[in-house]
């Protein structure tokens, strides 16, 4: 695998927190390579610290040992202020609970991560991916009169918006309906089949599951299969 | 853990915001028990008793012996004018005739000369003995001559409590034992005698005995009591109470605000744990006992503490208030100012706490678990706002009874938490719309404050009614308190006058004028009373206002100016012109109330044995307590400058110029000085401890205050970490989030700056005119004070509270 084509590389992380019984180890150990253009999904029970893995890969959380590698950038050595330069623009996110901006509207709710990294296009760019989610008529809608499916939507063409080299979802479709959570995964993988955005994904989901280039399995904090 | 964390945190802050209200209730109810108590007795002194019996004739002894039935000590004296002779000359004075107890409320002093130093007696003068006040104090010493009789002027009488009224007309007192008045054979049929009988015991007893005097009090009888003392003092003493009254039920405001807040962030924190229990198969019955009983127990120990709080305070408002008029505050020994405040933080706590309790008990808990289903129900919020409107009108309504004021009161609240809300809602949609055109920050911020979601609206509404509380105590009393000491400067004049022969009048100018001594225009005065209105005997009329008849009862001085006079303004008709008819008469507002007169309607005057009429043209505001010459009837010069007259004007006599006042008595010994500067120093002194005591109410508001932002900050903090967790995951800066939060709080500042200063001067303005009777300037300051401190203080505080939400971890958006 050639070293620059590589998206995110996790070489023996672990994640220790602290708790009122003494160091929880979340994470253990765990080396993976994730490449452009590649759709991961992780899968494991709860509690086996799938979401830990997301947040370290996306640069949200710090590890507590290893190195994880983002777009070339060592986000260990890195701190909160310089990992949100890395993602900006460059790393989009889909959330189990949407996380819209309750009372601003669909097409503000999509402008806001353009305008945070200073997009001058941000509205033209923001109404361009919410046509791609099909939300063209409702721009101007506030996100709360907006139904789940819809919100999800709003924070798909959020995620888009930024044409971001990766994209992490976590459980995107946990919270919807079997029928509006498959046509949020139709959406995301139709969209990241046209952008050719790097997509890594924390799901339940069978029909997800099988819809990835590759799965990983986390058990107890560790990589059991890759 | 965190749930728990903030749980305790919200328990805490309810604690605080009852204990606060608790010890508010209990601290001014011990204070302004003691504090009514001691301006009643003050008032009482200014009577000499509690109640007073008037009449021209003598009185009948069965009122004596009836207040002595009901308990109650009684008094009489009889007063007249008559004359000495000094130096062979007729001197005019006022004889005072008293028996002991006399008097009955307050005390006299006396002094052996009139440089010696004042000594308090609760003895009268003994037989064969007078008492003289400082405008004879030459005679102390000497014998004197009254009618048949000669007495020792044995004391200089320097304080007699019920010396007031109509301070023009007094004449140099003596003082003497009612048993010698008889040998006098000054009483003669027809002589024009003051009778009064005097009575004072326990309030309850001096309540039930004057309901049968008002129903046995005979034609030309007039009873007096503290409603109707001396008028300078009396509007002091009600303008205190006032005072006391609105700073009482703002602070209460605030404070019942504060556990409205307090109770909405609990109930939002224990929501989900409701929720959880109720999934859990807990019964609603279950879960209300659950929750009463946290409630009780906060509500018993709050209580205890707040009245411990209280009790405490009162210390320091004594302390501070502590000789008020010379004499400590007296004690209350009653359960009542702690069984009501326990009352009031019961019925606040519940008031507040309980709808949410109803409210969390009975909605399902998937619309708890899935914020998503949870949509706002108009029953529940009727519930909310109906029982938080029963609450506060119940607590005003305990505290002060069926006063207007607390009823104004209640309507302001009402209108301010109905109102702003409204109001705030429409200002951020209407900034809202204004630009579309980027989202971010200005409109990102707008939305947020407009989620219902944040109850961002409801917080700031909350904070508004505490601003406008605070301004209203600290602001609107400085210029209500402000403009009351402008009525009192230093240099206003300290002496009367009165007495001035026509002939010495331009002497007594010129005099003073000489010695750069400041002095009013001299006033001609002439006795008169008020015989008819538009022809028709004034003692037939019916009037509806009670006080006229005290109106027509008495002789008063009219006096005639080409100028209007200082500080009088006129509401009605125009000023007395020389171009009109010649007999005008200018007529003072109270007055013209109380006598229902109008422009245009003729007066007759009754002066001595002849009589005049004049027409009505104008109607004007008297600023009574100025301590300046003031009029009820001001008439142009043509219609009274023939009728008996004497002057009178008003001087600024300084210490240097003390000396000059014996050599004017000297060049004209008609002359009487009448010293007022210990009245204005009462008034004064009523002023300044009123100004310390609200500072201490100001003191619990503000503590009051720091609840409601803790809460109002505290009630927002989860939202605001998992929305700066967001942003940090969609790339936020540090200087982002910070911009995020100090723009949010400016802007929340600035529109609760604005509401407040707004309402604020609204009911400035309203409780200004209609409670205090006074103008108000619309004050630059009070706009000023209301944007710098909501700007500043919401700002500082949020910003510093919210600072660890610059830390928090993206991750938490992905755990939330």
């Amino acid at each position: 695998m050639a070293e620059n084509n590589l998206c995110i590389a996790l070489n023996r992380v672990g994640k220790t927190v602290d708790t009122p019984e003494g160091k929880l180890d979340i994470l253990d150990n765990i080396s993976l390579e994730i490449v452009y253009r590649e759709a991961v999904v992780i899968k494991g029970a709860s509690g086996s610290g799938k979401t830990t893995l997301l947040g370290l890969m996306a640069g949200l959380d710090q590890a507590s040992s290893g190195e994880v590698i983002l777009f070339g950038h060592d986000l260990t050595q890195k701190n909160e202020e310089q990992r949100a330069a890395i993602r900006a623009g460059q790393v989009g996110f889909v959330f189990q609970s949407f996380h819209l901006v309750q009372g601003a509207t669909s097409l503000q709710n999509v402008m806001l991560p353009l305008e945070l990294i200073g997009n001058g296009d941000a509205r033209e760019l923001a109404l361009a991916s919410l046509r791609q989610v099909g939300l063209e008529s409702k721009t101007d809608t506030l996100v709360e009169h907006l139904s789940g499916g819809e919100q999800q939507r709003v924070a798909i063409a959020r995620a888009y918006a930024t044409r971001p080299r990766v994209l992490f979802a976590d459980e995107p479709t946990g919270n919807l309906d079997a029928t509006t959570g498959r046509q949020i995964a139709d959406l995301m993988f139709h969209l990241r089949d046209q952008s050719g955005t790097t997509l890594v994904l924390v799901t339940h989901e069978a029909e997800l599951l099988e819809r990835g280039d590759r799965q990983i399995l986390i058990e107890s904090g560790k990589l059991l299969a890759n | 853990m965190k749930v728990k964390h903030a749980t305790i945190h919200a328990y805490w802050l309810m604690f605080v915001a009852t204990v606060i209200t608790v010890g508010i209730v209990t601290s001014s109810l011990l204070i302004t028990d003691r504090i009514s108590l001691l301006l009643d007795r003050q008032a009482s002194e200014l009577l000499a008793a509690d109640l007073v019996l008037a009449s021209s004739n003598e009185i009948d002894d069965s009122y004596r012996e009836q207040a002595l039935r009901d308990g109650l000590q009684v008094s009489r004296s009889l007063s007249l004018r008559s004359a000495i002779f000094i130096d062979d000359d007729p001197r005019l004075i006022e004889l005072k005739a008293v028996d002991s107890p006399y008097p009955l409320r307050g005390m006299l002093e006396i002094a052996r000369e009139i440089t010696g130093s004042r000594q308090a007696t609760t003895d009268i003068p003994e037989r064969g003995e007078v008492w003289v006040d400082s405008k004879i104090a030459a005679l102390v010493g000497s014998r004197i001559q009254l009618g048949e009789m000669h007495f020792d002027a044995t004391r200089l009488l320097t304080y007699e409590p019920d010396r007031g009224g109509a301070i023009f007309n007094l004449a140099p007192r003596v003082l003497m034992n009612l048993e010698d008045l008889a040998d006098t054979r000054l009483v003669v049929p027809g002589s024009r005698v003051k009778h009064r009988m005097m009575f004072a015991g326990d309030a309850d007893a001096v309540a039930r005995f004057k309901i049968w005097l008002m129903t046995s009090v005979q034609p030309g009888e007039e009873i007096q009591d503290l409603e109707n003392a001396r008028p300078e003092m009396r509007r002091a003493l009600e303008r205190t109470r006032k005072f006391f009254a609105l700073a009482i039920v703002l602070t209460l405001v605030i404070a019942m605000a504060a556990i409205a807040i307090t109770a909405r962030y609990t109930a939002n924190q224990e929501a989900p744990k409701v929720a959880m229990l109720r999934a859990f198969g807990i019964s609603q019955l279950g879960l209300l006992k659950y929750y009463l009983r946290q409630l009780g127990t906060l509500w018993i120990i709050a209580t205890l503490v707040g009245i411990g709080v209280g009790w405490c305070t009162q210390f320091a408002l004594q302390w501070a208030l502590d000789g008020w008029f010379g004499k400590a505050l007296p004690q209350v020994n009653s359960l009542r100012p702690y069984l009501t405040a326990a009352l009031v933080g019961l019925i606040a706590l519940a008031g507040f706490s309980l709808p949410y309790l109803v409210n969390a008990t009975t909605t399902p808990p998937m619309q708890v678990l899935r914020a998503a289903l949870n949509r706002r129900s108009w029953l529940r919020g009727l519930l909310i706002t109906g029982s938080a409107v029963v609450a506060v009108f119940a607590v005003l309504m305990i505290l002060m009874q069926n006063s207007l004021l607390a009823v104004a009161t209640l309507a302001l609240v009402l209108a301010c938490a109905l109102i702003l809300p409204l109001l705030l809602g429409w200002i951020l949609r209407a900034l809202l719309v204004s630009s579309r055109r980027r989202f971010w920050l200005r409109q990102y911020l707008l939305s947020r404050l407009r989620a219902t979601s944040r109850g961002a609206i409801y917080v700031m509404s909350g904070f508004s009614l505490v601003l406008i509380a605070i301004l209203l105590i600290a602001v609107v009393k400085d210029e209500l308190l402000g403009e009351w000491q402008a009525q009192l400067p230093d240099d206003i004049p300290n002496y009367f006058l009165i007495n001035i022969r026509t002939q010495d009048v331009a002497g007594i100018d010129t005099f003073l004028r000489q010695r750069d001594i400041e002095a009013s225009p001299p006033y001609a005065l002439v006795r008169a009373r008020m015989t008819q209105i538009n022809s028709v005997d004034a003692d037939k009329i019916d009037f509806s206002d009670p006080r006229a008849a005290h109106s027509l009862n008495h002789t008063f001085n009219v006096t005639h100016a080409e100028a209007l006079p200082d500080q009088n303004t006129i509401v009605e008709g125009a000023w007395l012109s020389d171009s009109r008819e010649p007999a005008q008469v200018s007529v003072e507002q109270g007055m013209a109330q109380r006598l229902e007169l109008a422009i245009g309607d003729r007066l007759t005057l009754s002066v001595g044995s002849q009589r005049l009429q004049a027409t009505v043209t104008s109607i004007r505001s008297v600023v009574w307590e100025n301590f300046k010459p003031n009029f009820y009837l001001i008439a142009n010069a043509e219609l009274i400058e023939s009728f008996p007259q004497t002057w009178l004007l008003s001087a600024l006599i300084k210490d240097a110029n003390k000396a000059d006042l014996k050599l004017l008595l000297q060049r004209y010994p008609s002359v009487t000085l009448l010293d007022i500067s210990e009245v204005m120093a009462q008034v004064r002194g009523i002023v300044e401890k009123a100004s310390i005591a609200l500072q201490f109410f100001f003191l619990f508001a503000l503590a009051s205050a720091v609840i409601v932002l803790l809460a109002a900050i505290q009630t927002g903090k989860h939202e605001r970490e998992v929305e700066s967790s967001l942003l940090r995951a969609l790339s936020a800066n540090t200087g982002q989030l910070y911009r995020v939060h100090v723009f949010e709080y400016t802007l929340m500042g600035a529109l609760i700056g604005f509401f407040s200063a707004a309402f604020a001067s609204a009911a400035g303005w309203a409780i200004s005119k209609y409670f205090f009777d006074m103008e108000f300037q619309l004050s630059a300051s009070v706009w000023i004070y209301s944007l710098a401190s909501a700007m500043l203080v919401l700002t500082l505080a949020g910003t510093l509270v919210s600072r660890r939400v610059y830390n928090v971890s993206p991750m938490k958006v992905l755990r939330s």
